[in-house]
């Protein structure tokens, strides 16, 4: 493809047949750099008056490299590519092959050969040859690899012979032929059919993997269903009269597809089955057999006068730092933003520990919070990790167990917990409130986020539940990136707020 | 290229050569005019320990069993623990103990409490997290619990005085039980 020259010499050239496809929906094929820059080699080195020549090809050679290099993932992608048949075989462009794997090409003028490593593979073409390299297996293909305006065009056929690892993204040819589409390994999920057959309400799934498909949660308020795969569609069905699904939607982020469902009071028990069509969820009034029961409600709503919100740091003490970021300005940020959103969902009374930028002792904060008779204390910060590649959230809590210190003081069954640790009287609650916490932020794209039970500095003292909640790890581009996004904090801020929400209702 | 180009810059890389190899053998031929340590009772055998250093993604610890000279006295030992954490890892894993940790003193009483003073950049070396606080006193913690089985809990101290935490989320004032799930 050297100089754009495409084809066997002698060859006819070749045909351009577009596929009828919407303009718009055409997706411009990028075409390895390399072959829009050829690298002239010298012909004799040893030639006088070629060392000029030598040292541009080099560097030309250099530069080549470089672009070559970059990931075609770089540009920005929509999942389908269309297909042109050129000499009358359906070909993809080795751009959008690349684009569609998240794939690097590397273009060989010399040989001919263009090499794309993608997901762990290696796949070589050879410009005018009819068959390619899977790493290190030849495999056929239905007509010669060719080139097209200056780009590599590959036949579709290559979509057969692609690598099928279990997390590897997989291509499939659209009905019709004329586009290509990326779709993921585990598959896709199509939203909820809701049916009534007879006294039972039937939602149906479609997903290619039924029978991975777990029920997350059997409380009529929160009915959850998880798939893993990607969602294909946005909306739920119509719900139709007299059904006991009263309204369904789809969770945002996390992995796979998590769709859950209100129930009407009167349900009672749920079968998850497998079908044909893919994943059978039905509901029912009265316990039949093979049914399983909903799970019983929660106590009941927990008391919810006071919220502490205490912004981690202050003054001298800026937490972590990274540019463009320290930790205890987001903080502060982030309870001013998450005050009102707790107010306003709650109607409890929601209080700061410092609402500017001071220094503020721990017995002063814990004070604040036990003065006001806290019903929850939130402690905010902001994780720094400049050792390891550590992102996500961690939400910190007291520990079930008392402490050897509190074990010590125990006699004739009284356990006496030193007051530092009284937190811990109240280790139940915090340890549901960093469970619900943590999986709203998974929920939402905002994890990962894991629990740790340990006593936080800024819990000691605190006579309430609570936790410490690293809410993103600064030194990581993509949460810094997140809460530095002009509605990050405001997101994040959704996000805490509907854990607390959860908690509070206690069900 | 000019024939004499091409000779200069064949003897500059002859030069060039000759020099490192000059380097190379002069710092060996050191070594060996040195000789090694003279043996000694505590330098008599290797005995492996376990040392514990933070997983690249910063999610958990991993172990590292490596031999290390026999040391005689619980200073010693510790020493020598403390400075293979400081050092690092020499296969998977990250050192997470704060550059120039060492053991400044160590004592263990008849309860099983070890207090281990840490030198001043135990703490003025710190920059991570709670997560990384959490890692670095978790590598010790693992690390004494494999290593020094006569000590039931630790005390951090850092030259002396004690130290309320790392960097500001977890406390140390207290004394850890090494059995905690760290």
């Amino acid at each position: 493809m050297s100089a754009g020259a495409p084809g066997r010499p002698g060859a006819p050239p070749a045909k351009h047949t577009p596929a009828p496809s919407p303009p718009a929906a055409r997706t411009p094929a990028p075409s390895p750099p390399a072959a829009r820059t050829p690298a002239p080699l010298p012909r004799s080195p040893r030639a006088r008056g070629t060392a000029p020549a030598f040292a541009l090809a080099i560097l030309l050679a250099l530069a080549t490299a470089a672009c070559t290099a970059v990931p075609a993932a770089c540009a920005s992608t929509p999942a389908t590519a269309a297909v042109t048949r050129v000499n009358g075989v359906p070909c993809l462009g080795a751009g959008d092959l690349a684009r569609l794997l998240d794939g690097s090409l590397w273009w060989r003028a010399d040989l001919r050969k263009l090499v794309l490593r993608a997901q762990g593979h290696r796949l070589t073409f050879t410009v005018d040859a009819p068959v390619m390299l899977v790493d290190d297996r030849t495999a056929r293909l239905d007509g010669p690899v060719c080139t097209l305006g200056g780009e590599v065009q590959v036949p579709v056929s290559v979509l057969a012979v692609l690598p099928r690892d279990s997390s590897a993204v997989r291509l499939v040819l659209e009905a019709g032929g004329t586009r290509v589409r990326a779709t993921p390994a585990a598959g896709w999920v199509g939203a909820p059919r809701v049916a009534l057959a007879g006294e039972l309400t039937r939602v149906t799934f479609t997903t290619a993997h039924p029978e991975d498909a777990r029920v997350g949660g059997r409380v009529r308020t929160h009915f959850r269903v998880w798939f893993p795969g990607a969602p294909a569609a946005a909306g739920g069905d119509t719900l139709p009269g007299g059904a006991l699904v009263r309204s369904c939607g789809r969770l945002a982020g996390g992995d796979g597809v998590t769709w859950e469902f209100s129930l009407d009071p009167a349900a009672t028990s749920f079968r998850r089955s497998v079908s044909p069509e893919g994943v059978v969820v039905e509901f029912s009034r009265t316990p039949l057999e093979g049914f399983e029961p909903l799970a019983a409600e929660g106590p009941g709503p927990r008391t919810l006068r006071v919220i502490v919100l205490d912004p981690g740091h202050g003054g001298a003490d800026a937490g972590t730092s990274v540019p463009g970021a320290v930790e205890k300005d987001l903080a502060l940020r982030l309870a001013r933003v998450l005050a009102p959103e707790l107010e306003r969902r709650t109607g409890a009374r929601v209080l700061l520990t410092r609402d500017a930028d001071r220094a503020v002792s721990q017995p002063d904060r814990a004070e604040t919070a036990n003065r006001a008779r806290a019903d929850l204390v939130l402690s905010l910060h902001f994780d720094g990790a400049p050792l390891t590649r550590a992102h996500g959230a961690t939400a910190w809590c007291p520990p079930l167990e008392a402490s050897e210190d509190a074990a010590a003081f125990s006699s004739s069954g009284i356990t006496l917990t030193p007051w530092r640790d009284v937190a811990v009287r109240h280790a139940m609650a915090s340890r549901a409130l960093a469970d619900i916490v943590t999986r709203v932020l998974a929920v939402r794209g905002l994890g990962p986020a894991r629990v740790r039970e340990r006593l936080p500095v800024s819990l000691l003292g605190v006579n309430a539940p609570g936790i410490a909640l690293e809410c993103a790890t600064l030194t990581a581009p993509d949460d810094l990136a997140r809460v530095g996004a002009p509605e990050g904090l405001r997101t994040l801020a959704s996000a805490i707020a509907d854990g607390v929400q959860e908690w509070a209702r206690h069900e | 290229m000019s024939r004499l180009v091409r000779i200069a810059l064949a003897l500059a890389l002859a030069a060039l050569l000759g020099v490192l190899a000059w380097r190379a053998a002069g710092r060996h031929g050191l070594v060996r005019t040195t000789g090694t340590p003279a043996a000694d009772s505590a330098m008599a055998g290797l005995r492996p320990v376990a040392l514990w250093f933070a997983d690249p993604g910063g999610d958990s610890l991993v172990v590292e069993v490596r031999d290390l000279p026999e040391q005689e006295g619980l200073h010693a030992r510790l020493a020598q623990l403390v400075d293979a954490l400081a050092r690092g890892p020499e296969r998977r894993g990250l050192a997470v103990l704060p550059t120039g940790t060492g053991l400044v003193h160590a004592f263990l009483d008849d309860r099983g409490l070890l207090t281990l003073d840490l030198s001043r950049p135990f703490t003025q070396g710190f920059h991570g997290g709670s997560r990384e606080e959490d890692l670095v006193v978790g590598s010790l913690v693992r690390t004494l619990r494999a290593n020094v089985p006569e000590a039931k809990r630790v005390l951090f101290t850092c030259a002396g005085a004690p130290v309320g935490s790392l960097g500001g989320h977890l406390p140390l004032d207290r004394p850890i039980e090494l059995h905690e799930a760290f």
